[in-house]
C-alpha cells in the first residue's frame, strides 16, 4: 500500500491553475524530492495534500484512507507531518513548549522526556527555555524540523527544510531524515538545493505550471529536457 | 533550592495567608470592602486573559457574561422563587457557557479587531435586550434580598479568585490544553498542522472565559443587593477586564491579578478624593499609552526572571490574518 496516493488533483486560484491535474504516488520509506522554479506549484500542492486549501478535484489518499477535503487537523493525527516553506512557529512559547504543542495525543507525562530527546537529537538543548522568536534562522528551522519529530508521523512533507541553515545544522536535518527513513518514515522533500535532491532522494518529480513534467531518478531527470525546459525556458529539441 | 530559603518562603507564604485569611478583622469595614473588590477585579481580569491573552482573541463583550450571572442570581433570588444563592450559581455559569458556545463557533473565525467588534456588538445587544425583557424589570431593575455579612462576600470573593488562579494556571500553564491555547494564539494554522483542533480549542477557551465572570456576577448581585442593566452590562465592565489585564502583563498568568489590585484601589481612592471617576480614567489612559509604549508585558515585567511576550503590541492592532502571511 502507498503512504501517499495523489490522483488528478486539482487547484485553481482566479484564472490561474496552481496544479492541474497531478498524480503521483509515494512508497513506505521512500525519500521523494519535489523540484521546479518558483510558482510551479511545489508548495501549492503540499498545501492541499495537508488540507490548507481546498482541491477543487481529484484524490488524496494517506496511508490508504481518503484526506480529500479532510480538515488539516485530522490528517496531521492520520499520521502526517510538515514543515512551512517560512517557518510555522509559536514565536511567544519557548523552544521547548513548541515541542510540547505537538504531543497532541499520547501519554502528556511522557512528553517532556520526548521533548528533551528531540531537543539532544537536534543539538539544541542550549536553547531548550528560549523564545521560539529569538533564534535564528537555521535554529527556527531545526526546532520546527524537531516539531515533526514530536508528531511522530508516518509522513514527513519538508518544505526547503534547509534553506539558510548553517552547514552544520544542515547535516543533522540530514542525518535525522535518513536515520527516520530507516525506522519506517517517509519523506516528500521540496527543494532547491539540487545537491540535498541528489544525495538524499531516490526519486524527483519535476513541476512545471502546475503539472509533473518528468519522475524517476535525480540522474535521469536531470538531463530530461522537459526538466532543462522549465528550468532554463529553452525550446525543447 | 536550599533548605534556608524554601523556610523563608514558606514563612513569607504563611504570613500573607494569614493577613489575608483575617482581613475582616483587621482592616475595617472600608478597606475589606476595598479588598473584596479587589480579588473581584483580579478574578475577572484573570478570566478576561484567557481569551484575550492566552487565546490571543481580544473580546470587548465580556460584561454580558458578568452580567447573566448577576441576573441567573438576582430573577432566582427574587421574593416568590427564594432559591438559596449557592444554587443560583451554576445557573448562571451554564446560561453563560451555552452563550459562549453558541456565540463563539461563528464569531472566533474572526481575528483581530473583526472579533472585538463582534463581542461588543453582542454586549450592546443583550445590554438593550435587558432594557425591554419583562424578567430584568429593565432599567428598574432588581432588588436582591440580602442575608448574609461583608465578611461573607469579602470570603467568597477570596476563595472565587483563588480558585480561578489556580484553574487559569493548571489548565493553562501545565497542560497539554494550555499549551494548545497558546500555539493558536501564536499561528493559528501552523497549530492545525500539528493536529491542534483550533475550532474546539477556542470556543472551550471562550467558555472557560465566560463562567467565571458569571460567578463573579452572581457574587456581585447578591453583595450589591440591586442590578440594572447598566450597573451589570456596561462595556465600562469590560473595559476595566482589559486594562486591569493590559496594564498587570497581558498573557501572563498572575499579571491581569496585579493589575486589577492596582487599578481597583486606585479607583477608590480618587472616587473618595474627587468624588467620581473622571481623573481615574484619564489616569488609566496615560498608563494604558506608557504600557503600550514602553512597558508592553505590563507590571509584571519589572519583576526579575519574568519572561517577557510583548503580546500588546501584537495583539491590539489590527493583525494581518495567517492566509495573507503565508
Amino acid at each position: 500500500m502507498s503512504v501517499l496516493e495523489v490522483s488528478d488533483l486539482r487547484r485553481a486560484f482566479g484564472g490561474i491553475q496552481a496544479v492541474g491535474g497531478v498524480t503521483f504516488a509515494v512508497q513506505p520509506q521512500e525519500i521523494v524530492g519535489i523540484i521546479g522554479p518558483n510558482g510551479s506549484g511545489k508548495s501549492t500542492l503540499f498545501n492541499l495534500v495537508t488540507g490548507v486549501y481546498r482541491s477543487d478535484g481529484g484524490a488524496i489518499r494517506l496511508l490508504g484512507q481518503d484526506i480529500t477535503r479532510v480538515a488539516p487537523h485530522r490528517i496531521a493525527r492520520a499520521g502526517l507531518g510538515r514543515t512551512f516553506q517560512i517557518p510555522g512557529l509559536f514565536v511567544n512559547m519557548t523552544v521547548r513548549q513548541n515541542l510540547l504543542t505537538a504531543a497532541v495525543h499520547g501519554d502528556w507525562k511522557a512528553a517532556p522526556a520526548r521533548a528533551d530527546a528531540v531537543l539532544e537529537q537536534l543539538d539544541i538543548t542550549h536553547v531548550a527555555g528560549d523564545l521560539a522568536g529569538s533564534l535564528s534562522g537555521g535554529q527556527q528551522r531545526l526546532l520546527e524540523f524537531g516539531r515533526v519529530l514530536m508528531q511522530d508521523p508516518q509522513l514527513i512533507l519538508l518544505d526547503e527544510v534547509t534553506a539558510g541553515v548553517h552547514p552544520r545544522l544542515r547535516e543533522i536535518i540530514l542525518g535525522a531524515i535518513r536515520r527516520l527513513r530507516d525506522e519506517g518514515r517517509t519523506f516528500v522533500v521540496i527543494e532547491h538545493d539540487m545537491e540535498l535532491v541528489r544525495t538524499i532522494c531516490e526519486r524527483v518529480i519535476v513541476m512545471d505550471a502546475g503539472q509533473i513534467v518528468a519522475q524517476g531518478p535525480f540522474e535521469e531527470v536531470a538531463n530530461d529536457p522537459h526538466v532543462v525546459e522549465a528550468y532554463l525556458g529553452r525550446p525543447v529539441t | 533550592m536550599s533548605r534556608a530559603s524554601l523556610a523563608a518562603r514558606v514563612l513569607v507564604l504563611a504570613v500573607v495567608a494569614v493577613l489575608v485569611l483575617t482581613v475582616p478583622g483587621w482592616a475595617g469595614d472600608y478597606w475589606t470592602r476595598i479588598l473584596t473588590g479587589v480579588c473581584m477585579w483580579a478574578g475577572l481580569a484573570l478570566a478576561w486573559n484567557v481569551l484575550g491573552g492566552y487565546a490571543g482573541y481580544i473580546s470587548f463583550g465580556h460584561a454580558v457574561f458578568f452580567g447573566i450571572g448577576a441576573y441567573a442570581t438576582a430573577v432566582l433570588m427574587q421574593p416568590g422563587r427564594h432559591w438559596n444563592f449557592f444554587l443560583t450559581l451554576p445557573v448562571g455559569v451554564a446560561a453563560a457557557a451555552l452563550l459562549a458556545a453558541v456565540v463563539g463557533w461563528p464569531t472566533l473565525k474572526l481575528r483581530g479587531a473583526y472579533f472585538a467588534i463582534a463581542t461588543w456588538a453582542l454586549a450592546e445587544a443583550i445590554l438593550q435586550l435587558a432594557t425591554v425583557v419583562g424578567f430584568t424589570n429593565g432599567s428598574s431593575g432588581l432588588v436582591i434580598p440580602s442575608f448574609a455579612s461583608s465578611s461573607f462576600f469579602y470570603y467568597a470573593m477570596l476563595v472565587a479568585a483563588v480558585l480561578t488562579f489556580l484553574t487559569t494556571y493548571t489548565l493553562l500553564e501545565r497542560s497539554r490544553w494550555g499549551y494548545q491555547v497558546k500555539a493558536l494564539r501564536d499561528d493559528e494554522a501552523t497549530a492545525r498542522s500539528v493536529g491542534i483542533d483550533t475550532t474546539r480549542v477556542k470556543i472551550q477557551a471562550f467558555v472557560l472565559s465566560a463562567v467565571i465572570p458569571a460567578v463573579f456576577g452572581a457574587i456581585d448581585a447578591y453583595w450589591i443587593t440591586f442590578i440594572n442593566p447598566q450597573s451589570v452590562l456596561a462595556a465600562d465592565i469590560t473595559d476595566q477586564m482589559v486594562v486591569m489585564a493590559l496594564i498587570g502583563g497581558l498573557g501572563h498568568s498572575w499579571g491581569p491579578a496585579l493589575g486589577a489590585a492596582l487599578l481597583f484601589v486606585v479607583n477608590r481612592q480618587f472616587v473618595a478624593e474627587f468624588g467620581d471617576t473622571t481623573s481615574y480614567i484619564a489616569v488609566v489612559g496615560a498608563l494604558v499609552a506608557l504600557v503600550v509604549l514602553f512597558l508592553p508585558d505590563g507590571l509584571v515585567s519589572l519583576i526579575p526572571g519574568v519572561r517577557r511576550l510583548g503580546l500588546v503590541r501584537r495583539l491590539l492592532p489590527l493583525s494581518r490574518p495567517e492566509a495573507e502571511r503565508r
